[in-house]
């Protein structure tokens, strides 16, 4: 037993073809991202070195800031009412039981799993200033005052564009919530039940302490994921009108492939890493102290 | 987490009935009015890809065609290429998940059960895996690819596929197999039995729930990509399904109805397979969510 757990040729063959093809195409690319980074390439033709000059630029530059508040915004958005609400239906869910809380999972979840592109795409339809959805339905509720040209002015664009993925993420919050009810412990009801709690008293006592580990969790990874978004953003505004709706991923993308500063590009995807990893090492921090 | 309960009533507020009371009603209303925000969008999308092109100008938010036009799908279907791009995506992604569920698997093992010296900094690189943006990864991947010349062939997607999944596989699979008592192993390796033998007849069948969930957070993940197909790959030979719309939004920019249709198609294979296999979908997010 002992020599097999250290049998040097089978450790290989079980690490090996994974860890090489990770190291190739996320741990290798970020070292290439430095490199280029590090130069005034525009993607093609000559390149010159030309040291710390693009990162000393990407901190200067308006637009990086402008992609991280959006980033904050997006973030706090999807904290304070996306995550309440999904927390909130979700418990209510649970009260449903049989096949009508099997249908309403069902649809709740539904548009996660449709293709990015596809749910892009159809907002951009939704919120078109003629024939969208959305100016229909005010006009339908009496509401036709409310119509504006939902992705072309820069002072709602950011609005509208939040709207469409906490529509497409609420499910999945609502499905991570879900299933952290569902695995609490049945015997710490009963006992609540025996001492006389009432449902108010049971909900924000038991309920939302024992659920406190995945809230936690759950705001992690939206926070974390609210800094990642580029897809949306692409298929829909492109960070326009402006840099208005401009996600950090987004515009290093532009930078590189519209604007022809690959090198610039780079330099902000290092950047990139660097603030995703310090947010993972804050919200950690953040969490560890909350939990004991 | 103790075993996930569906379908029943986990009593969080302690009332039992399935009566309907005046706080059940209530309760079905806020159900079915996020459940119509949720869902509307994708029906007013169905409904137009039938419809005449300029039918989508008029008033109504919902139409009954007199003539459901059906020919929208057929064009989108034809032009569209769907057949092609579906055929590229089941390709890439079989190859794609199983590879990945194999190295998680195989380096998990490693990782909970042999001793070597570098296990603890490769567990390291490996969970920071997950933290890394992909979208950091673009524009130094689409070099080196292009320079590989692995940007015209399925590889171009099968390594960034494989490469940013198995983080979060091999992170679950880990979690797994500690669970798992070595008894088992040792009676195997007694036996005369090696590595292949353990992996394949003990490892994957004691760990089906936790298999499940890694082929299904990779599938989605990868089923939906866009951006990294539409970074990496020179040819559109080896395009994926979302391309279909891409393709379309230029080409048919005014024929609505029939872009309408296009987008219909792409996001069927993935809800059909969310319908289908709606109870196994739901419980493997839920066990990777609540343990990850």
């Amino acid at each position: 037993m002992h020599s097999f757990l250290q049998n040097r040729k089978i450790i290989f063959m079980l690490v090996f073809p994974g860890f090489a093809i990770f190291v190739f195409a996320v741990l290798f690319p970020i070292g290439l991202s430095i490199y280029y980074g590090m130069t005034d390439w525009s993607g093609i033709g000559s390149l010159n070195f030309i040291g710390q000059e693009n990162f000393k630029n990407v901190l200067q530059d308006g637009v990086f800031w402008i992609s991280l508040k959006n980033a904050a915004a997006l973030a706090f958005f999807t904290v304070i009412l996306q995550h309440p609400l999904a927390l909130i239906f979700a418990l209510l869910l649970d009260r449903v039981g049989g096949k009508s809380e099997k249908f309403f999972r069902t649809v709740f979840f539904i548009p996660c799993i449709i293709s990015i592109i596809v749910t892009s795409k159809m907002w951009v339809n939704i919120y078109n200033s003629q024939y969208g959805l959305l100016n229909k339905v005010l006009e339908l509720l009496n509401l036709g005052f409310l119509k504006q040209q939902w992705l072309g002015d820069p002072d709602i664009v950011l609005f509208s564009v939040i709207l469409i993925m906490m529509w497409q993420g609420f499910g999945w919050a609502l499905l991570i919530y879900y299933a952290g009810i569902k695995g609490l412990p049945e015997d710490v009801y009963e006992a609540a039940r025996i001492d006389g709690a009432n449902s108010f008293q049971t909900l924000f006592k038991i309920t939302v302490p024992l659920l406190k580990p995945v809230i936690m969790v759950n705001v992690i990874w939206a926070v974390i994921s609210s800094l990642k978004q580029m897809e949306t953003i692409y298929l829909t505004t492109n960070g326009g009108p402006g840099n208005a709706s401009q996600f950090l991923a987004n515009y290093l993308y532009i930078k590189a492939f519209n604007s022809y500063e690959y090198g610039y590009g780079n330099a902000i995807s290092v950047l990139f890493v660097i603030v995703c990893l310090i947010t993972v090492l804050l919200l950690n921090r953040v969490f560890k102290t909350e939990e004991y | 987490m103790g075993q996930l309960k569906y379908g029943t009533d986990h009593d969080f507020l302690k009332v039992k009935t399935r009566k309907l009371t005046p706080f059940r009603v209530i309760i079905f209303f806020l159900l079915i009015i996020i459940a119509v925000f949720q869902i509307f969008p994708l029906i007013w999308l169905v409904d137009f890809s039938l419809a005449k092109d300029g039918d989508l100008f008029g008033p109504r938010i919902l139409i009954w065609p007199d003539k459901p036009q059906f020919e929208n799908y057929k064009i989108a279907m034809i032009d569209g290429k769907i057949p092609h791009y579906l055929l590229n995506s089941i390709i890439v992604n079989v190859i794609s998940v199983s590879l990945t569920v194999l190295f998680s698997v195989t380096m998990a093992y490693a990782f909970t059960r042999m001793q070597w010296k570098f296990k603890n900094i490769c567990f390291t690189l490996i969970l920071l895996g997950m933290m890394i943006p992909i979208h950091a990864t673009l524009l130094p991947n689409f070099t080196s690819f292009r320079f590989l010349g692995i940007s015209n062939s399925y590889l171009g997607l099968i390594i960034p596929y494989i490469a940013f999944t198995l983080p979060l596989g091999t992170f679950i699979m880990t979690g797994f197999i500690k669970s798992i008592p070595r008894s088992i192993e040792e009676s195997i390796l007694i036996d005369g039995g090696g590595i292949f033998h353990i992996i394949f007849y003990v490892i994957f069948p004691l760990t089906k729930p936790a298999v499940i969930t890694v082929i299904i957070m990779t599938f989605f993940t990868t089923w939906n990509d866009f951006i990294m197909a539409a970074t990496y790959l020179t040819s559109d030979k080896f395009r994926t399904l979302p391309f279909a719309v891409y393709n379309f939004a230029g080409q048919y920019a005014s024929r609505y109805a029939v872009q309408f249709a296009v987008m219909t198609l792409v996001a069927l294979p993935s809800l059909i397979l969310y319908i289908i296999l709606n109870e196994h979908i739901t419980k493997g997010i839920t066990v990777g969510a609540i343990k990850g």
